[in-house]
């Protein structure tokens, strides 16, 4: 293990390690409410990072992930409700206000919320698998991979919106109960849902970083650099690019069931065009090329918007100020906030090596992520 | 009869206004390679400086037609000079720097005149409406018809005939060569991202009297703009003309037989299998690169 995994995997603990024991110093439900929604926000912008900084794919559709793992978890949810809230034949009160008469095929699995809690990883997993074998077989690349995912996402959102009999339509599944463990109840506002969401970012962020290092992860990101190049050597480029995709599906569909936990609503906003575009922001700010970075940068980036849309004298004047902040950043930082550190960290350990004349110094000077441009 | 035709100029009336709001964009992609993710924001600009225009100075909207031309090329101008001038050589980020100006510009223009729906007076000769083949349409929409493809041809003619023209065609052919053979590729580009803002900023003065004014309206338009510049093909304006005119009628019939939702999602969906097969579009220039 190299030095610097070494770093990278110490930075990521103690990242974790604080995220951990936050709750241990603050009482406030509301509080631990808001934290856990960013955390939440911050596992989407790993799933990002993975697609987008590792492989090259820019998804700007990664909120549709992200929405189906939702709408899986909020339709378990729902029907755990169903002999409490609603009709006579246990249908979902929308189903009953739709006229419909009675539970769809597709709903009835719902019932048990271990098949709730597995759609929202298998179904993600599948759709990304599905998109990524149709875009990348074809060997669709960078403009119009983003435009495919984009309007892919659209299309999802629009059937889900229009077929509102079976989806709630415009308002989503609302009116849920709490997600459950063997009777251990998780309430939104209670410190065990903080816990469950600290306890899955953390293993998201490690797994994501276990692929970036495994043999898959550096030839990902070798055809992130020089596509051409490692498809002369004979691997399959089509193959490693729609695993990539489909990890960071699973990660995005897992933060969303989260999101349905602590938000306690599923809706169409969760995989649209702005939530979309808003985790390419904060995983641009943070640095796409590190898992952690991407990840700090959701959660600042979120934070701030949070704390200061809440005050009235930055409600408006805030958006203002992160539109511009954003293009700065885009101009100066290509690699957002982790690489600019990485690089001046880069700029001491260079001169550490001439002062003490090792031979690797030329190897230093021409390491090739120093040249590596943008795909 | 009479179904057959309305519906062909239902589908007419959204191809124009699609074609109007994907010209600008069409230009700007097919010319410099930036993916402008701002150019909703250049066309609600310009549906705001028309109502600006009428409210403040009472003009005309046909008059004030050439004044908002003016004002959103020099906005367009700026961008380039601030901006996309010093992307060129990473274009994938241009859909994040441009991105970053679209809400900078919605966001100042809520800040300045307020997040309401405002609304743009149609000209008064214009608000009639006309019967064509037995079906009646409203004069508007085929003055709108008329001016998008008068634009279209003015800028066929200047990309086509003009010694700006050539120069333009010769750096999308091959920017090096072009530039060793002395013609400035950066103000040629600057001038090109002038006008595409300028035409988007026009469709969106046309378009105001339609449709009510407001700061999130650009964000509707870009997509579609996208979608009509990948299915003609990036470097060929005839495509643009005729995907337009396609998913214009295409939307229209959808809408007819199912609903607007639907039709929507199938006109991506087609779009979607489109560039997987086709990513080169349906038109396309022949073009060395």
């Amino acid at each position: 293990m190299s030095g610097k995994t070494k770093t990278e995997i110490a930075i990521c603990a103690l990242v974790c390690l604080a995220i951990l024991v936050v709750p241990v110093f603050l009482d406030d439900a509301f509080l631990l409410n808001k934290y856990a929604r960013y955390l939440v926000l911050g596992m989407l912008a790993i799933a990002l990072s993975l697609s987008w900084g590792y492989a090259g794919i820019l998804n700007l559709g990664q909120a549709t992930t992200f929405g189906l793992g939702s709408y899986c978890m909020a339709m378990a949810l729902k029907l755990k409700t169903i002999p409490v809230h609603t009709g006579p034949d246990g249908l979902p009160d929308f189903m009953v206000w739709n006229n419909v008469p009675e539970l769809p095929w597709f709903w009835k699995p719902f019932y048990s919320m271990s098949f709730g809690v597995a759609a929202g990883i298998v179904v993600p997993v599948l759709f990304a698998t599905l998109l990524g074998w149709f875009m990348f077989r074809g060997r669709v690349t960078g403009v119009y991979a983003a435009i495919i995912t984009l309007a892919a996402m659209v299309v999802v959102q629009l059937v889900i919106i229009d077929q509102q009999a079976y989806t709630g339509g415009f308002n989503g599944i609302t009116d849920l109960a709490q997600f459950d463990v063997a009777g251990f109840a998780f309430d939104a506002y209670g410190s065990a849902s903080y816990y469950l969401v600290a306890i899955c970012l953390t293993a998201s962020l490690f797994i994501a970083l276990a692929v970036t290092k495994s043999k898959a992860g550096l030839i990902v990101q070798a055809i992130r650099d020089q596509e051409d190049r490692v498809r002369f050597f004979g691997y399959d480029v089509a193959f490693y690019k729609m695993f990539i995709f489909a990890v960071s599906g699973a990660i995005a569909g897992l933060a969303g069931m989260l999101y349905t936990i602590v938000m306690e609503f599923a809706s169409p906003t969760f995989m649209g065009v702005p939530l979309s575009l808003s985790v390419v922001i904060w995983v641009a700010v943070g640095g796409r090329q590190s898992l952690v970075g991407a990840m700090v940068g959701a959660l600042v980036v979120a934070g701030m918007q949070g704390a200061l849309s809440e005050s009235e004298t930055f409600l408006d004047s805030w958006t203002l100020v992160m539109g511009l902040l954003f293009v700065l950043v885009v101009l100066f930082l290509p690699k957002g906030i982790a690489g600019a550190l990485e690089a001046i960290g880069g700029r001491f350990e260079r001169k550490r090596l001439a002062t003490t004349e090792q031979p690797e110094r030329k190897d230093v000077e021409s390491n090739p992520r120093h040249l590596e441009s943008l795909s | 009869m009479d179904i057959l035709v309305s519906q062909l100029m239902t589908g007419l009336s959204i191809a124009s206004i699609l074609m109007l709001v994907a010209l600008g964009l069409a230009i700007i992609y097919g010319v410099t390679g930036v993916i402008n993710l701002a150019h909703g924001e250049f066309v609600m600009l310009g549906a705001y400086a028309a109502w600006a225009l009428q409210t403040q100075f009472g003009m005309g909207l046909i008059a004030s037609l050439l004044p908002i031309f003016i004002i959103m090329a020099a906005v367009g101008w700026l961008v380039e000079v601030l901006v996309i001038s010093r992307l060129y050589d990473r274009l994938l980020d241009t859909i994040l720097a441009t991105w970053g100006i679209g809400v900078i510009a919605q966001q100042a223009v809520r800040l300045a005149v307020g997040g309401e729906l405002r609304y743009v007076q149609m000209p008064e000769s214009l608000s009639k409406s006309v019967t064509i083949l037995g079906a009646t349409d409203s004069a508007y929409r085929l003055f709108i018809l008329l001016v998008s493809l008068a634009l279209f041809g003015l800028t066929w003619g200047i990309y086509r005939y003009t010694n700006f023209g050539l120069k333009l065609r010769a750096i999308t052919q091959n920017r090096s060569v072009a530039s060793s053979c002395g013609i400035n590729a950066g103000r040629i580009y600057r001038l090109t991202f002038a006008y595409g803002a300028g035409i988007a900023g026009l469709a969106g003065a046309l378009v105001s009297p339609l449709k009510s004014v407001s700061p999130e309206m650009g964000t509707g338009y870009v997509v579609d703009a996208f979608m009509v510049v990948v299915l003609g093909g990036t470097q060929s304006l005839m495509g643009t003309l005729a995907s337009s005119g396609i998913l214009g009628e295409l939307s229209g019939y959808l809408a007819f037989y199912s609903n607007d939702t639907i039709a929507k999602a199938l006109v991506l969906l087609a779009i979607v299998v489109l560039i997987r097969f086709r990513p080169q579009g349906l038109f396309t220039a022949r073009v060395r690169t």
